[in-house]
Protein backbone atom coordinates (compact mmCIF):
# COMPACT_ATOMS: atom_id res chain seq x y z
CA UNK A 1 0.00 0.00 0.00
CA UNK A 2 1.26 3.52 -1.14
CA UNK A 3 2.30 5.57 2.00
CA UNK A 4 0.31 8.99 2.00
CA UNK A 5 3.48 10.27 1.00
CA UNK A 6 3.38 8.63 -2.00
CA UNK A 7 0.94 11.66 -3.35
CA UNK A 8 1.80 15.70 -3.98
CA UNK A 9 0.02 18.36 -5.11
CA UNK A 10 0.50 22.03 -5.98
CA UNK A 11 -1.28 24.68 -4.54
CA UNK A 12 -1.93 27.44 -7.07
CA UNK A 13 -2.00 25.73 -9.89
CA UNK A 14 -4.60 25.97 -12.82
CA UNK A 15 -4.93 22.23 -12.46
CA UNK A 16 -7.59 21.55 -9.76
CA UNK A 17 -5.79 19.82 -6.83
CA UNK A 18 -8.55 16.75 -7.73
CA UNK A 19 -7.31 16.43 -11.34
CA UNK A 20 -3.74 16.18 -10.11
CA UNK A 21 -4.33 13.13 -7.61
CA UNK A 22 -6.12 11.77 -10.54
CA UNK A 23 -3.48 12.22 -12.60
CA UNK A 24 -1.18 10.90 -10.86
CA UNK A 25 -2.89 8.06 -9.60
CA UNK A 26 -3.55 7.31 -13.31
CA UNK A 27 -0.15 7.17 -14.42
CA UNK A 28 1.27 5.10 -11.55
CA UNK A 29 -1.30 2.54 -12.74
CA UNK A 30 -0.48 2.77 -16.44
CA UNK A 31 3.24 2.70 -15.27
CA UNK A 32 2.74 -0.74 -13.20
CA UNK A 33 4.31 1.25 -9.90
CA UNK A 34 0.13 0.71 -8.00
CA UNK A 35 -1.38 -2.71 -9.07
CA UNK A 36 -4.62 -4.55 -8.95
CA UNK A 37 -5.42 -4.96 -5.62
CA UNK A 38 -2.80 -1.77 -4.00
CA UNK A 39 -4.37 -0.07 -1.23
CA UNK A 40 -4.99 3.67 -1.71
CA UNK A 41 -4.82 5.52 1.74
CA UNK A 42 -7.91 6.68 3.52
CA UNK A 43 -9.79 10.25 2.87
CA UNK A 44 -8.75 11.56 5.73
CA UNK A 45 -5.14 9.99 6.09
CA UNK A 46 -4.67 11.62 2.55
CA UNK A 47 -6.24 14.75 3.36
CA UNK A 48 -4.12 14.68 6.34
CA UNK A 49 -0.59 14.62 4.79
CA UNK A 50 -1.29 16.99 2.04
CA UNK A 51 -3.28 19.40 4.24
CA UNK A 52 -6.15 19.60 1.76
CA UNK A 53 -10.25 19.37 2.18
CA UNK A 54 -11.45 15.84 2.52
CA UNK A 55 -14.22 16.65 -0.11
CA UNK A 56 -10.94 17.47 -2.57
CA UNK A 57 -10.14 13.95 -1.88
CA UNK A 58 -12.94 12.18 -2.25
CA UNK A 59 -14.06 13.86 -5.49
CA UNK A 60 -10.96 12.57 -6.68
CA UNK A 61 -11.80 8.74 -5.40
CA UNK A 62 -15.16 9.29 -6.76
CA UNK A 63 -13.55 10.31 -10.09
CA UNK A 64 -10.92 7.18 -10.13
CA UNK A 65 -13.36 5.00 -9.80
CA UNK A 66 -15.69 6.22 -12.45
CA UNK A 67 -12.74 5.65 -14.65
CA UNK A 68 -12.62 1.71 -13.27
CA UNK A 69 -9.46 2.20 -12.14
CA UNK A 70 -10.21 2.09 -8.12
CA UNK A 71 -12.52 -0.28 -6.49
CA UNK A 72 -14.80 0.63 -3.46
CA UNK A 73 -14.87 -1.80 -0.65
CA UNK A 74 -17.34 -1.04 2.01
CA UNK A 75 -15.74 -0.14 5.06
CA UNK A 76 -11.84 -0.72 3.47
CA UNK A 77 -9.64 1.39 1.88
CA UNK A 78 -10.11 2.05 -1.73
CA UNK A 79 -8.04 -0.85 -3.88
CA UNK A 80 -6.81 -0.70 -7.49
CA UNK A 81 -9.23 -1.85 -9.65
CA UNK A 82 -9.23 -5.73 -10.94
CA UNK A 83 -8.31 -5.37 -14.21
CA UNK A 84 -4.94 -3.24 -13.50
CA UNK A 85 -2.50 -6.41 -12.87
CA UNK A 86 0.49 -5.31 -15.08
CA UNK A 87 2.04 -1.95 -16.26
CA UNK A 88 0.25 -0.89 -19.61
CA UNK A 89 1.99 -0.71 -23.26
CA UNK A 90 4.48 1.58 -23.45
CA UNK A 91 2.52 3.55 -26.32
CA UNK A 92 -0.64 4.08 -24.04
CA UNK A 93 1.75 5.67 -21.35
CA UNK A 94 3.86 7.88 -23.94
CA UNK A 95 -0.08 9.52 -24.53
CA UNK A 96 -0.27 10.21 -21.07
CA UNK A 97 2.91 12.44 -21.41
CA UNK A 98 2.23 13.92 -24.39
CA UNK A 99 0.43 16.78 -23.04
CA UNK A 100 2.99 17.72 -20.93
CA UNK A 101 5.59 17.81 -23.43
CA UNK A 102 3.24 19.37 -25.83
CA UNK A 103 3.01 22.44 -23.01
CA UNK A 104 7.33 22.00 -22.47
CA UNK A 105 7.53 22.31 -26.53
CA UNK A 106 5.67 25.44 -26.76
CA UNK A 107 7.27 27.15 -24.00
CA UNK A 108 10.84 26.16 -25.53
CA UNK A 109 9.53 27.66 -28.71
CA UNK A 110 8.79 31.07 -27.19
CA UNK A 111 12.43 30.72 -25.08
CA UNK A 112 13.24 30.09 -29.32
CA UNK A 113 15.34 27.30 -27.50
CA UNK A 114 16.92 25.16 -30.02
CA UNK A 115 15.47 21.03 -30.48
CA UNK A 116 18.44 19.84 -29.88
CA UNK A 117 19.58 21.94 -26.44
CA UNK A 118 15.64 21.03 -24.97
CA UNK A 119 16.04 17.44 -25.09
CA UNK A 120 19.72 17.45 -23.90
CA UNK A 121 17.82 19.57 -20.91
CA UNK A 122 15.41 17.18 -20.56
CA UNK A 123 17.67 14.07 -20.64
CA UNK A 124 19.68 15.41 -18.09
CA UNK A 125 16.27 16.09 -15.75
CA UNK A 126 15.51 12.37 -16.49
CA UNK A 127 19.00 11.35 -15.54
CA UNK A 128 18.76 13.45 -12.30
CA UNK A 129 16.03 11.42 -10.72
CA UNK A 130 16.83 7.77 -12.11
CA UNK A 131 18.46 6.39 -8.37
CA UNK A 132 15.05 8.24 -6.52
CA UNK B 1 -30.35 17.93 18.38
CA UNK B 2 -33.42 17.97 16.06
CA UNK B 3 -32.22 21.80 16.10
CA UNK B 4 -28.77 21.35 14.11
CA UNK B 5 -30.53 19.32 11.96
CA UNK B 6 -32.93 21.96 11.08
CA UNK B 7 -29.72 24.20 10.22
CA UNK B 8 -28.33 21.92 7.49
CA UNK B 9 -30.84 23.80 5.30
CA UNK B 10 -30.71 27.08 6.44
CA UNK B 11 -27.85 29.01 5.99
CA UNK B 12 -25.40 29.80 8.80
CA UNK B 13 -23.82 33.11 7.77
CA UNK B 14 -26.57 35.67 5.84
CA UNK B 15 -25.74 39.01 4.77
CA UNK B 16 -28.48 41.36 3.31
CA UNK B 17 -27.07 44.99 2.14
CA UNK B 18 -24.53 45.50 4.52
CA UNK B 19 -22.91 48.82 4.46
CA UNK B 20 -20.05 50.06 6.69
CA UNK B 21 -17.72 52.85 6.80
CA UNK B 22 -14.37 53.98 7.92
CA UNK B 23 -14.99 57.64 8.44
CA UNK B 24 -16.25 58.96 5.59
CA UNK B 25 -14.83 55.92 3.43
CA UNK B 26 -17.81 53.51 2.79
CA UNK B 27 -15.98 50.46 2.61
CA UNK B 28 -19.19 47.72 2.83
CA UNK B 29 -21.47 49.34 0.35
CA UNK B 30 -24.73 46.64 0.54
CA UNK B 31 -23.08 43.70 0.34
CA UNK B 32 -25.20 40.74 0.10
CA UNK B 33 -23.30 37.10 0.84
CA UNK B 34 -24.50 33.20 2.07
CA UNK B 35 -23.03 30.72 4.11
CA UNK B 36 -24.68 27.42 3.99
CA UNK B 37 -23.66 24.99 6.96
CA UNK B 38 -20.22 22.87 5.67
CA UNK B 39 -18.77 25.11 3.55
CA UNK B 40 -15.26 25.89 3.79
CA UNK B 41 -14.49 29.16 1.96
CA UNK B 42 -11.71 32.00 1.61
CA UNK B 43 -12.71 35.17 1.72
CA UNK B 44 -9.99 36.70 -1.02
CA UNK B 45 -9.37 41.07 -1.29
CA UNK B 46 -6.51 42.99 -1.81
CA UNK B 47 -5.34 45.03 1.12
CA UNK B 48 -7.43 47.40 2.45
CA UNK B 49 -10.69 45.11 0.65
CA UNK B 50 -12.41 45.48 4.13
CA UNK B 51 -12.17 42.05 4.91
CA UNK B 52 -11.72 42.26 8.54
CA UNK B 53 -14.57 44.46 8.30
CA UNK B 54 -16.64 42.49 6.80
CA UNK B 55 -15.39 39.88 8.97
CA UNK B 56 -16.41 42.15 12.13
CA UNK B 57 -19.66 43.29 11.12
CA UNK B 58 -21.01 39.57 9.80
CA UNK B 59 -20.03 38.45 13.87
CA UNK B 60 -21.56 41.23 15.40
CA UNK B 61 -18.28 42.89 16.69
CA UNK B 62 -18.93 45.89 14.29
CA UNK B 63 -22.12 47.64 14.16
CA UNK B 64 -23.12 47.72 10.01
CA UNK B 65 -24.35 51.35 8.92
CA UNK B 66 -26.86 49.67 6.82
CA UNK B 67 -28.34 46.19 6.29
CA UNK B 68 -28.89 42.95 8.33
CA UNK B 69 -26.01 40.12 9.45
CA UNK B 70 -27.56 36.85 10.50
CA UNK B 71 -25.77 34.13 12.19
CA UNK B 72 -27.99 30.80 12.56
CA UNK B 73 -30.38 32.78 11.86
CA UNK B 74 -30.28 35.34 14.63
CA UNK B 75 -28.97 39.27 14.36
CA UNK B 76 -25.21 39.03 14.86
CA UNK B 77 -25.32 42.09 17.01
CA UNK B 78 -27.72 40.53 20.03
CA UNK B 79 -26.78 37.07 19.54
CA UNK B 80 -28.15 34.89 22.05
CA UNK B 81 -25.28 32.90 24.52
CA UNK B 82 -26.25 29.47 23.12
CA UNK B 83 -25.78 30.62 19.55
CA UNK B 84 -22.58 32.39 20.39
CA UNK B 85 -21.37 29.59 21.78
CA UNK B 86 -21.65 27.83 18.15
CA UNK B 87 -18.63 30.15 16.80
CA UNK B 88 -15.13 30.01 17.19
CA UNK B 89 -13.08 33.63 15.80
CA UNK B 90 -9.79 34.22 15.80
CA UNK B 91 -9.14 37.71 15.12
CA UNK B 92 -6.59 39.31 12.99
CA UNK B 93 -5.06 41.05 15.92
CA UNK B 94 -4.52 39.34 18.92
CA UNK B 95 -6.82 40.00 21.51
CA UNK B 96 -5.49 38.01 24.15
CA UNK B 97 -4.85 39.79 27.89
CA UNK B 98 -1.34 39.86 27.36
CA UNK B 99 -1.05 39.35 31.69
CA UNK B 100 -2.60 36.19 31.86
CA UNK B 101 -0.51 32.94 31.17
CA UNK B 102 -2.49 30.93 28.36
CA UNK B 103 -3.25 28.52 30.96
CA UNK B 104 -5.02 31.65 32.93
CA UNK B 105 -6.92 32.95 29.75
CA UNK B 106 -8.04 29.12 28.92
CA UNK B 107 -9.67 28.57 32.33
CA UNK B 108 -11.28 32.10 31.68
CA UNK B 109 -12.50 31.15 28.68
CA UNK B 110 -13.46 27.90 29.25
CA UNK B 111 -16.06 29.08 32.50
CA UNK B 112 -18.20 31.02 29.42
CA UNK B 113 -18.89 27.58 26.96
CA UNK B 114 -21.17 24.43 27.94
CA UNK B 115 -18.81 22.40 25.84
CA UNK B 116 -15.52 22.65 26.18
CA UNK B 117 -12.92 19.86 25.14
CA UNK B 118 -9.85 19.88 27.51
CA UNK B 119 -8.02 16.51 25.82
CA UNK B 120 -8.36 18.62 22.19
CA UNK B 121 -6.55 21.89 23.92
CA UNK B 122 -4.46 19.48 26.25
CA UNK B 123 -2.74 18.28 22.84
CA UNK B 124 -2.70 21.14 20.68
CA UNK B 125 -0.91 23.31 23.20
CA UNK B 126 1.80 20.48 23.49
CA UNK B 127 1.87 19.77 19.58
CA UNK B 128 2.07 23.47 19.29
CA UNK B 129 4.54 24.28 21.93
CA UNK B 130 2.88 27.03 23.68
CA UNK B 131 4.29 27.89 26.85
CA UNK B 132 1.80 27.05 29.10
CA UNK B 133 3.01 29.53 32.47
CA UNK B 134 4.31 32.58 30.89
CA UNK B 135 2.46 35.85 30.26
CA UNK B 136 0.92 35.82 26.73
CA UNK B 137 2.56 39.05 26.32
CA UNK B 138 6.18 37.55 26.43
CA UNK B 139 4.82 35.21 23.47
CA UNK B 140 6.03 34.96 20.00
CA UNK B 141 3.70 36.26 17.36
CA UNK B 142 3.26 33.39 15.88
CA UNK B 143 3.12 31.30 19.42
CA UNK B 144 0.14 34.09 20.13
CA UNK B 145 -1.80 33.27 16.82
CA UNK B 146 -1.85 29.72 17.54
CA UNK B 147 -2.89 30.11 21.25
CA UNK B 148 -5.93 32.38 19.64
CA UNK B 149 -6.63 29.07 17.44
CA UNK B 150 -6.76 26.95 20.47
CA UNK B 151 -8.80 29.22 21.94
CA UNK B 152 -11.28 29.05 19.01
CA UNK B 153 -11.18 25.74 18.87
CA UNK B 154 -11.51 24.27 22.19
CA UNK B 155 -15.00 24.70 22.38
CA UNK B 156 -15.99 23.04 19.13
CA UNK B 157 -17.52 25.68 17.30
CA UNK B 158 -19.88 25.03 14.42
CA UNK B 159 -18.65 28.27 12.42
CA UNK B 160 -15.59 28.90 12.87
CA UNK B 161 -14.19 32.72 11.27
CA UNK B 162 -10.89 33.10 10.89
CA UNK B 163 -8.99 36.43 9.67
CA UNK B 164 -5.91 36.00 8.16
CA UNK B 165 -4.95 32.91 10.47
CA UNK B 166 -1.55 32.42 8.97
CA UNK B 167 -0.17 35.90 8.80
CA UNK B 168 2.47 35.13 11.36
CA UNK B 169 3.01 31.50 11.40
CA UNK B 170 5.91 29.91 10.01
CA UNK B 171 5.25 27.19 6.67
CA UNK B 172 5.44 24.17 9.36
CA UNK B 173 3.12 26.12 11.77
CA UNK B 174 0.51 27.16 8.76
CA UNK B 175 1.13 23.47 7.77
CA UNK B 176 -0.06 22.07 11.09
CA UNK B 177 -2.58 24.46 10.84
CA UNK B 178 -4.44 22.96 8.23
CA UNK B 179 -3.91 19.88 9.04
CA UNK B 180 -5.89 21.03 12.05
CA UNK B 181 -8.53 22.35 10.06
CA UNK B 182 -8.83 19.05 8.03
CA UNK B 183 -9.45 17.66 11.24
CA UNK B 184 -12.33 19.85 12.07
CA UNK B 185 -13.92 19.25 8.83
CA UNK B 186 -13.61 15.50 8.54
CA UNK B 187 -14.50 14.99 12.55
CA UNK B 188 -16.88 17.75 12.61
CA UNK B 189 -18.52 19.09 9.48
CA UNK B 190 -17.31 22.92 11.03
CA UNK B 191 -18.44 25.99 8.50
CA UNK B 192 -15.12 27.30 8.07
CA UNK B 193 -14.41 31.15 6.78
CA UNK B 194 -11.16 32.59 6.27
CA UNK B 195 -9.95 35.68 4.83
CA UNK B 196 -6.48 35.81 3.45
CA UNK B 197 -4.34 38.61 1.08
CA UNK B 198 -1.77 36.63 -0.19
CA UNK B 199 -2.13 33.29 -1.93
CA UNK B 200 -1.02 31.35 1.50
CA UNK B 201 -1.96 27.99 0.74
CA UNK B 202 -4.57 28.29 2.44
CA UNK B 203 -6.79 27.60 -1.05
CA UNK B 204 -5.80 23.87 -0.41
CA UNK B 205 -8.65 23.35 2.21
CA UNK B 206 -11.02 26.20 0.69
CA UNK B 207 -13.55 24.26 -1.73
CA UNK B 208 -15.27 27.78 -2.48
CA UNK B 209 -13.51 31.24 -2.68
CA UNK B 210 -15.35 34.21 -2.46
CA UNK B 211 -13.71 37.73 -3.60
CA UNK B 212 -14.47 40.59 -2.11
CA UNK B 213 -14.11 44.09 -3.76
CA UNK B 214 -15.49 47.41 -4.20
CA UNK B 215 -17.24 46.71 -0.95
CA UNK B 216 -18.97 43.78 -2.59
CA UNK B 217 -18.57 39.46 -2.81
CA UNK B 218 -17.87 40.35 -6.82
CA UNK B 219 -18.27 36.21 -7.24
CA UNK B 220 -18.28 33.27 -4.67
CA UNK B 221 -17.91 29.98 -6.63
CA UNK B 222 -16.17 26.43 -5.67
CA UNK B 223 -12.76 26.86 -6.86
CA UNK B 224 -12.55 23.74 -9.22
CA UNK B 225 -15.25 24.72 -11.30
CA UNK B 226 -13.69 28.03 -11.47
CA UNK B 227 -10.21 27.06 -12.39
CA UNK B 228 -11.70 24.35 -15.10
CA UNK B 229 -14.19 27.26 -16.49
CA UNK B 230 -11.76 30.52 -16.47
CA UNK B 231 -8.99 31.40 -19.10
CA UNK B 232 -6.34 33.31 -19.31
CA UNK B 233 -5.99 35.71 -22.10
CA UNK B 234 -3.45 37.20 -24.31
CA UNK B 235 -2.98 39.71 -27.61
CA UNK B 236 -4.52 43.04 -28.09
CA UNK B 237 -7.53 44.37 -26.53
CA UNK B 238 -9.77 44.76 -29.75
CA UNK B 239 -8.74 40.69 -30.95
CA UNK B 240 -9.43 40.23 -27.42
CA UNK B 241 -13.03 41.39 -27.36
CA UNK B 242 -14.02 39.32 -30.69
CA UNK B 243 -12.65 36.71 -28.99
CA UNK B 244 -14.57 36.71 -25.91
CA UNK B 245 -17.80 37.66 -27.79
CA UNK B 246 -17.37 35.10 -30.48
CA UNK B 247 -17.06 32.44 -27.73
CA UNK B 248 -19.70 33.98 -25.35
CA UNK B 249 -17.21 34.56 -22.85
CA UNK B 250 -17.92 36.52 -19.43
CA UNK B 251 -15.11 38.97 -19.08
CA UNK B 252 -14.39 38.31 -15.11
CA UNK B 253 -11.34 41.05 -15.60
CA UNK B 254 -11.85 44.71 -13.82
CA UNK B 255 -9.02 46.52 -14.42
CA UNK B 256 -6.76 46.87 -17.92
CA UNK B 257 -3.65 46.43 -16.02
CA UNK B 258 -4.21 42.95 -14.39
CA UNK B 259 -3.96 39.63 -16.58
CA UNK B 260 -7.67 39.47 -19.06
CA UNK B 261 -9.66 36.38 -17.30
CA UNK B 262 -12.92 35.15 -19.16
CA UNK B 263 -14.88 32.59 -17.61
CA UNK B 264 -17.09 30.55 -20.02
CA UNK B 265 -20.15 28.83 -19.25
CA UNK B 266 -19.01 25.29 -19.78
CA UNK B 267 -16.52 23.99 -17.70
CA UNK B 268 -13.55 22.43 -18.77
CA UNK B 269 -14.31 23.58 -22.46
CA UNK B 270 -11.50 25.39 -22.83
CA UNK B 271 -11.78 27.61 -26.47
CA UNK B 272 -9.01 27.04 -28.77
CA UNK B 273 -6.37 29.69 -29.55
CA UNK B 274 -6.25 31.61 -32.71
CA UNK B 275 -3.26 33.68 -34.29
CA UNK B 276 -4.46 36.59 -32.22
CA UNK B 277 -5.28 35.60 -29.01
CA UNK B 278 -3.50 32.83 -26.21
CA UNK B 279 -5.76 30.85 -24.44
CA UNK B 280 -4.05 29.59 -20.65
CA UNK B 281 -5.57 28.10 -18.24
CA UNK B 282 -6.26 30.10 -15.61
CA UNK B 283 -4.68 29.98 -12.17
CA UNK B 284 -6.16 31.34 -8.62
CA UNK B 285 -3.72 34.07 -8.75
CA UNK B 286 -4.75 35.01 -12.22
CA UNK B 287 -8.62 35.33 -10.77
CA UNK B 288 -7.42 37.22 -8.32
CA UNK B 289 -5.64 40.07 -9.72
CA UNK B 290 -8.63 40.09 -12.49
CA UNK B 291 -11.40 39.96 -10.13
CA UNK B 292 -9.85 42.61 -7.00
CA UNK B 293 -8.61 45.32 -8.96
Amino acid sequence: MPDPSFFSVVAGSAEPIYRQLVAQVRRCVAGGQLRAGDELPSVRDLAQSLAVNPMTVSKAFGLLEAEGLVTRRRGLAMVIAEQHRRPQPAADRIDLLRPTLERAAGEARQLQLPAAQALALFKTILNEHEGE
Amino acid sequence: MSASRNDMASPCVSLHGLCASFGAQRVLDGLDWQLTSGQVVGLLGRNGAGKTTLIETLLGVRDADAGQALLFGQPSHALPDAVRARIGYVPQRSDLFEWFTADQLLAYFRSFYPRWNDAKVRGLMSRWDIARDKPIGQLSGGQQQRLSIVRALAHEPDLLVLDEPVASLDPAGRRDFLGELVDQVVDRGTTIVFSTHILSGLERVAVEVAFLTGGRIALHAPLDELLESSVRLGGVPADIERFVAEHSLQALSRDARGPVVARGRDSRAMPPATPTVSVDPATLEDLFLALTA
